[in-house]
């Protein structure tokens, strides 16, 4: 019963961690543009956070080691400073963005222009880590994050046409705009496999104190908490290519096209949900990135980490997330388009990639880490397939982000 | 035991489970005819800009002087013999607020952090 709680429990979590302002963005631009056709997108991205999570919570209940303690042990300092780096930067710009995800709610909510809200977001969010407990933050995200559970209603409720929706879970050419396709292709990419969400679980096994008695909890929290995130992108998608396109919009390039999206289906409630759905969504993540920018450097470094302990306890790490927080505001309070701004750091996201998941291939080879739970032949493919797509990520984002970026 | 494997860049806590900071260096003493003996291990920046090169290892060595004073222009240097469990972590026999190690987490607390109310 306590394992069953626990799962549930994990499985809105993931949810809550998985959809955030880049699944919401991409998934609504790719829906206008190109219809049903980048379905396909969400559900390879979803496939591999499935295939890292696991990984990551395995490591974490086998070794006791946070991935970035690991791959700091296992590879020594000079090779760690690279995904440390690369993750620093790619976890900066997304925190920026979900803070711009924020403050665009709360423009629609107020009336008051973006800018503004920046900074109270960010206060907000650094006040809740100051003050609250790992539990407190995971569970609050998770339950208010159900909100967005609304977008999969809404897509059920338009009756598309499963046959289409199904077909386009495998990949197409496009008809037109190839440049722009697999720019947004990769963006989805990139804001499904995200290095915060795999590095940020493997801090919150250990937070939570589990053990080799957690691998089915964990296998069940990945596969299934990962599946439910990327239902509700698909159900942005769904949304966004039924409703958009029939408003003559197909292209998305700014933020104030999407509320429209939910309004055909529920009326005025339908921007109440949009506005809350994107403001939770955002403000979780958030939490969540803002809590691994100090996650990453306490364990990179070596120094005491931990939410539940009192800032005073653990200087360095409350430090580095009131930075972290403060630094991301600074963006979205000068004016820097969270649309834009999004779209570029999911896409760099997916360019960081190999840098953070060529690890994985060592370390859950490892039996001095993971003993008899080492990766079998399914999870090695798994990891040398995304790997392999990082590496191409890598090398076309920078030419389509000039021809075919927003 | 391989050292540079097993030791170097893992956890490192003092006696009373207070994570410290990782191994980030270990010194060893060469003795003719026989094999090289570790003397003690190191912890902190300095030693950790030293493992990117000469450079980065003297201008490390620079600002922590000159933002630490001269308690500060050398690595944390603690006895091999203070080694007392080598397991996931690294556990020593040391208490870490008789050292400098945490100098500036403690300024941190003392001027920044503890000063935020709610801390």
């Amino acid at each position: 019963m306590k394992k069953l709680l626990e799962i549930s429990l994990g499985i809105v979590t993931s949810v809550g961690g998985f959809l955030e302002v880049g699944s919401m963005a991409t998934a609504a631009q790719a829906g206008a543009t190109f219809g049903f056709q980048l379905i396909w997108a969400v559900v390879l991205g979803t496939i591999c956070i499935i295939f890292l999570v696991e990984m990551a919570g395995r490591f974490a209940a086998m070794s006791h080691h946070t991935i970035s303690d690991g791959i700091r042990e296992r590879f020594g300092f000079n090779v760690f400073l690279w995904p440390f780096l690369a993750a620093l930067l790619v976890n900066f710009m997304v925190l920026s963005a979900e803070i711009g995800g924020v403050a665009i709610a709360l423009e629609f909510a107020t009336g008051i222009g973006f800018q503004w809200w920046a900074l109270p977001a960010a206060l907000l969010a650094w006040l809740l880590l100051w003050k609250g407990t790992f539990g407190f933050i995971e569970k609050g995200v998770s339950i208010l994050g159900l909100v967005t559970l609304c977008f999969v209603v809404g897509a059920v409720m338009l009756k598309p046409d499963w046959k289409a929706v199904a077909t386009a879970a495998v990949p197409s050419l496009p008809a037109h705009d190839g440049a722009n396709y697999w720019f947004m292709a990769v963006s989805i990419l990139g804001a499904s496999i995200s290095p915060y969400l795999f590095m940020f679980y493997s801090s919150g096994a250990i937070e939570d104190h589990w053990d080799e008695s957690y691998l089915g909890t964990n296998r069940a929290i990945a596969g299934m908490g990962m599946t439910f995130g990327g239902t509700i992108s698909i159900g942005v998608l769904i949304v966004a290519a039924l409703v958009l396109a029939t408003h003559g919009i197909d292209q998305v390039n700014d933020y104030h096209q999407l509320p429209l999206m939910l309004i055909p289906i529920f009326g005025f409630w339908g921007f109440i949900l949009f506005v809350a759905s994107l403001a939770i969504a955002c403000f979780g993540a958030a939490l969540e990135v803002g809590l691994q920018q100090a996650y990453l450097v306490a364990q990179g470094f070596g120094w005491a980490w931990g939410e539940d302990r009192k800032p005073r306890d653990d200087p360095g790490f409350s430090a580095v997330y009131t930075l972290s927080l403060l630094l991301a505001a600074v963006p979205i309070t000068l004016g820097i388009d969270p649309l834009k701004l999004t779209i570029f750091s999911m896409a760099l996201t997916a360019a960081s990639l190999p840098l953070t998941v060529v690890p994985f291939l060592f370390l859950l080879n490892d039996e001095r880490y993971v003993g008899e739970h080492r990766n079998g032949f399914i999870s090695n493919a798994a990891v040398i397939f995304i790997i392999a797509l990082g590496f191409v990520l890598a090398l076309v984002t920078i030419p389509l982000q000039i021809l075919g970026g927003t | 035991m391989k050292l540079l494997r097993d030791i170097l860049d893992k956890q490192v806590l003092d006696r009373n489970h207070v994570k410290i900071g990782k191994v980030d260096g270990l010194v060893a003493e060469l003795r003719p005819g026989k094999p090289p003996m570790i003397v003690s291990i190191e912890l902190g920046s300095i030693t950790l800009a030293r493992r990117l090169g000469q450079r980065p290892g003297h201008l490390m060595a620079g600002l922590a002087a000159k933002l630490g004073g001269k308690r500060h222009a050398r690595p944390h240097r603690i006895a091999w013999g203070k080694v007392r469990d080598i397991g996931i972590d690294i556990e020593l026999d040391i208490d870490v607020r008789e050292t400098s190690i945490f100098a500036w987490q403690d300024w941190l607390r003392d001027h920044v952090i503890g000063r935020i109310p709610g801390a």
